[in-house]
Order: C-alpha cells, then sequence, then structure tokens
C-alpha cells in the first residue's frame, strides 16, 4: 500500500517536472511547423516545408559547413592532444608534474571573458581574426584541460603492469599509446568526442568575437538571423531547430554518454 | 646518469629494450627517463595551452591597468579601470543583476531540485532514464536556439500572454523582455528552466549513495519526513550541492549568450550583465582596459566562488 503511494508520488513529481522542461520546446516545434508568419501553432497543418524555406533563407548551408568543419576538425584535434598529454600525465608521469598539472587543472576554471581581450587583439595583430585556423587554435588550447584531465583519469584507472609489458617489450611510448593505451581507453575517447563535438558546435561567444561574414558559424548566423527577419516566426523557429539538430541527435543516440560525461566532468574537482 | 642525448629523445624513438636478463638497476633512472618522455609528449598539448589561455590571461591583467581604444597609444591608469565598478553607475548595476540571476540560475533550481530529491523515493523510478534524457535537455540545447524559445515565449503576441489572457489575465500581459521591471526575471527565469533538471539529476543519483541505514535510523528515533530530510538527505548531498552552487553561481556571472541574443542588455540597461558590458567595452566603443578589467574581475570571483564553496563543503 505504502509502496503504491510511493510510486504515484515518484510519477507526479517527475512527470510535472518532466512536462515543464519540455513545454518550451514543444511550442517552439509547433511554432515551427505553423503554417502562419506569426508561428500560431496549428496542429491540423503541419508544415515541414518551413524547414527546407528556412534553410534556403538563413543561408544555413553555408553556415552549417562551417560549423560542422570547425567541430569536426576541434574534436580531431582535441582528441590527439588529449591522448598525448593524457598518456604522458596518466601512464609515463611529467617532469615537474607537481607544478605542471595543477596549473593545467587551473585552466578549467578560467573563464573565456578572461582571455578573449587580449586574444582577439594579439589575433588581429598576426592577421588570425577571421580565420578559421584561428579560432580553432583557441579551442585546441581551451580544450587542453579538461580533454588531458579526462583521458589521465581513463588511464590511470587502467592497470600499470599492460604497459610495463609494452616497455620491456621494447615498445616506444608512441606506438604503445597508439596500438595499447587508446584501445583500452575507448569509452573515454567516445565521451570526448561527443562533449567536445557539443561545446564546439554550440559555442557562440569565441564566433560571435572570431568569426564575421562568410565564416559565421550556424550559431552566430542564426543569432544574426534572428535580428533581421523578425517578421517570419515560423521560418525562424525552423531554423534554430536545424541548428540544434545535430547535438540533438548524437544526444538521442548517446544519452548515456552525454549524461555520464557531463555529470563526471561537473564533478571534476 | 642520463646522457645528454637521452634527455632530448625524440617522442618518436622507441625507447630502449630494457630485457628481463638486465634487470633495472637504477629505478630512479629510469622513472626519470620515462617521465621525459612524458614531457615531450605533454609539451605538445601544454604549449598551445600555455599560447591560448596562460600568456593572454597575464596579459588580461596587464591591460587592465591601462586605457587603450584599440588602436591608439596605451596610457597607464593604475586601478583606475577597476574603480569603475564602483563609479560607474552602469557598471556597478551588473553586479545587481548578477545577483539577481543567481536567484534564479542558483537559488530557484536548488531548491527545486533538493525538494524533488526529497519527495522521490530512493531507489530506482520507474521510467528514470526518459526522465533523465529530458531533464538534461536544456544542457545539450544550442545556448542561442534557448534563447530564441523563450524570446518567442515572452514576445507580445507569444504563448505566455495567450496562456495569460485564457485564465482572464490579459491586464497583466506585456511585450516581457521590453519592460524595464520584468526582462531581468524573465531572463532569470530561462536560467531556472535550464538549470533545475540538471540539479534534479545530479541530486537524486546523490540520494542512491546515501546509506540506507542511516534512513533506518532517524525512522526508529522518531523522525519525520522534514527532520529526515534535514538530518539525513541534505548533510549526505553536500558535494553535490556544492558543486551546483559552484556551477550555477558562475553560469549567472558569466550569462552572455542568452541576453545578448535576446535584450542586448536592455531595455536601457536593465538586462546588462558584466560579460555583455565586457563585449560591448571591448568590441564596440572600445575601452580594452576597462574590457580587461571586467574580464579579470570575473575570473577572480569565479575561482573564489569555486574555492570558498568548495572549502565549505569538506568543512565538517
Amino acid at each position: 500500500m505504502k509502496r503504491s503511494g510511493e510510486v504515484v508520488v515518484n510519477q507526479v513529481v517527475l512527470g510535472v517536472m518532466a512536462v515543464l522542461v519540455l513545454a518550451p520546446v514543444v511550442v517552439f516545434l509547433l511554432t515551427a511547423l505553423s503554417p502562419d508568419i506569426s508561428g500560431r501553432p496549428a496542429l491540423t497543418q503541419l508544415t515541414w516545408g518551413n524547414f527546407v524555406e528556412a534553410w534556403h533563407v538563413a543561408d544555413l548551408g553555408r553556415a552549417m559547413g562551417v560549423s560542422l568543419t570547425i567541430s569536426v576538425c576541434a574534436v580531431a584535434g582535441q582528441l590527439l592532444l588529449a591522448l598525448l598529454g593524457g598518456f604522458a600525465f596518466g601512464v609515463l608521469g611529467v617532469t615537474g608534474e607537481k607544478v605542471l598539472f595543477p596549473v593545467l587543472l587551473l585552466g578549467m576554471m578560467i573563464s573565456t571573458e578572461a582571455i578573449i581581450v587580449p586574444l582577439y587583439f594579439q589575433f588581429r595583430d598576426v592577421g588570425l581574426v577571421g580565420t578559421l585556423p584561428g579560432i580553432l587554435l583557441i579551442h585546441l588550447g581551451m580544450g587542453v584541460p579538461f580533454g588531458v584531465f579526462w583521458l589521465r583519469a581513463a588511464f590511470r584507472a587502467l592497470p600499470r603492469s599492460v604497459f610495463e609489458a609494452a616497455e620491456l617489450d621494447g615498445a616506444g611510448p608512441l606506438t604503445t599509446l597508439r596500438l595499447l593505451g587508446a584501445p583500452m581507453v575507448r569509452p573515454a575517447i567516445y565521451t570526448l568526442a561527443l562533449l567536445s563535438f557539443m561545446w564546439t558546435w554550440n559555442d557562440y561567444f569565441l564566433s560571435l568575437v572570431f568569426l564575421q561574414g562568410d565564416l559565421q558559424p550556424a550559431t552566430v548566423a542564426l543569432g544574426s538571423f534572428q535580428g533581421r527577419y523578425t517578421t517570419q516566426i515560423n521560418l525562424l523557429a525552423a531554423a534554430g531547430l536545424i541548428v540544434a539538430a545535430p547535438v540533438l541527435g548524437l544526444y538521442v543516440l548517446f544519452q548515456r554518454r552525454f549524461i555520464a560525461g557531463m555529470l563526471a566532468g561537473s564533478i571534476k574537482e | 646518469m642520463l646522457s645528454t642525448d637521452e634527455k632530448t629523445t625524440a617522442p618518436h624513438r622507441p625507447a630502449p629494450v630494457v630485457t628481463a636478463s638486465t634487470p633495472p638497476r637504477r629505478p630512479g633512472g629510469l622513472a626519470r627517463r620515462r617521465r621525459l618522455t612524458g614531457l615531450a609528449l605533454a609539451a605538445i598539448p601544454l604549449a598551445l595551452y600555455g599560447a591560448v589561455v596562460l600568456i593572454p590571461l597575464a596579459q588580461s591583467v596587464r591591460y587592465s591597468f591601462y586605457s587603450w581604444d584599440g588602436v591608439g597609444a596605451a596610457t597607464w591608469v593604475g586601478l583606475r579601470n577597476y574603480a569603475s565598478f564602483a563609479t560607474d553607475p552602469v557598471l556597478r548595476s551588473t553586479v545587481g543583476h548578477v545577483l539577481v540571476l543567481v536567484v534564479f540560475f542558483s537559488v530557484l533550481p536548488i531548491v527545486l531540485g533538493l525538494l524533488s530529491a526529497a519527495l522521490l523515493a530512493r531507489g530506482r523510478s520507474r521510467g528514470m532514464a526518459v526522465y533523465r534524457w529530458i531533464f538534461f535537455l536544456p544542457q545539450v540545447l544550442t545556448s542561442v536556439v534557448v534563447a530564441l524559445v523563450f524570446r518567442r515565449i515572452y514576445a507580445l503576441d507569444g504563448p505566455l500572454n495567450s496562456v495569460l489572457q485564457a485564465v482572464g489575465l490579459g491586464s497583466l500581459a506585456r511585450a516581457w523582455l521590453a519592460d524595464f521591471t520584468w526582462a531581468l526575471p524573465a531572463l532569470g527565469l530561462v536560467g531556472t528552466w535550464a538549470t533545475f533538471g540538471f540539479c534534479m539529476v545530479l541530486f537524486i543519483s546523490g540520494t542512491t549513495a546515501i546509506n540506507p541505514e542511516l534512513y533506518e535510523a532517524a525512522r526508529m528515533d522518531g523522525a519525520g519526513p522534514v527532520r529526515e530530510f534535514f538530518c539525513v538527505t541534505l548533510p549526505g548531498l553536500r558535494g553535490q550541492v556544492a558543486i551546483a552552487v559552484t556551477l550555477t553561481v558562475t553560469a549567472s556571472l558569466r550569462t552572455f549568450d542568452l541576453v545578448w541574443v535576446t535584450t542586448r542588455g536592455g531595455p536601457g540597461t536593465s538586462t546588462l550583465t558584466p560579460a555583455v558590458a565586457l563585449y560591448r567595452a571591448a568590441f564596440q566603443n572600445p575601452q580594452v582596459g576597462l574590457a580587461a578589467a571586467i574580464g579579470v574581475t570575473m575570473a577572480v570571483l569565479c575561482l573564489l566562488i569555486a574555492v570558498v564553496v568548495t572549502r565549505t563543503a569538506e568543512r565538517d
């Protein structure tokens, strides 16, 4: 009797909270599907063509292409850097790590705002503002602390004997990392790749400062589209959903990794 | 002893073969050698991190003591940029705005999260995986899209006003984000919406780690649900609450995307946040030194919050 009471309370609490989270998103989805430019939801007339039209009107093909290029390069580079650093700190040890590792961890707490001003003016002087390599460098450098921290933890969870055996067999560190280490921390690599893709794709502040015109990624393009296009609410909502779609799709496919990664990532200290 | 040649071992060169017949006579030397290789591997990520994060951080501090328009010559002004937080009423107002946002981004989600963690019976609930997916949704949704969603909801002809009219409260309807009084709390509620699910999942997963015997003991002592919450659940969640406080307070301090996409700090300066003030000072009406000072102040505050909260949570 008491148990079934508990079950009811649980479901009511969870259900109410879930509705509160979902309601704005559902309203937005209905807005995107509305045939009316004011975005009034019309359940009987779902207009899927809005997505096609928004894609063209907001020039999303170009912007999504830029976002995809930046995100894929950033993820690949970040994984490589994190593997090198994580293997060094987690398996080999690093000369001076008593100082270097805390300095690295500090980076996880340094916000973009603290560095963006000099970064912008320095990059401007060497012509890196408004270029893809410029923003990639920043994404990569800022991603190092979390990436190294994340894979170091994964490497440390492995039995040391594996790497000692490889060393006895005469394998060099890079060979050991490539053939033995990296495959063994594959789950951590996947999670890092997903989180890093999400952070890069969703970035707005850095891109707003560093990329203009044709190099605007999807988030910035969407931001300026909404400023110019205030009359066709339904198209604006459709464009928003298109921009959110890649990360949402990954989230649908890999929800466990996302949630576990974000929970673990938040408990990093 | 290591030869200098060994110290400069390139990362791609295989380490010398150590066979079983030559046991490590100098284990210290071997470990040292390994650590040097480690340094060589870590050098690339460390160098990039140093160039993109550490050096600009130091430069931010230096910039903050100058007055510079981004083009001409910079003049030393000492601490005047920092003093602007006290002397410039617009900048000073951002501090008040952050405090309001903290209530919505931090206090409300944490209270809601604790409340639901307390109401939920411990152990697994049916369909928890689906609920967790929903509660985390705002965390993965692109911030610009979140801003668009709520710009729509708060619009004059938007869903919120439609609901108010439907229930006979049409007199309350307004363009929420264009209202001097209501714009800031309206944006704050977006933060509440985005964060409470995360806090909930964090706290629920925390309660499952609390020793059930503590609850048994509390019940034996005749504790009601309220005392049980304050004596067992809340102390057990101290670590999780500390994380939630750090993350959410930092997030309210750093609010930019949401404000920039919806109100740009307006109407007037009623929703101006430090990050928006920084952006304006750095890139719109260049007062680069002031922008750097805002950035440095924000970074110091974030660091302080993290340290103080973690310390407080660890103290027993």
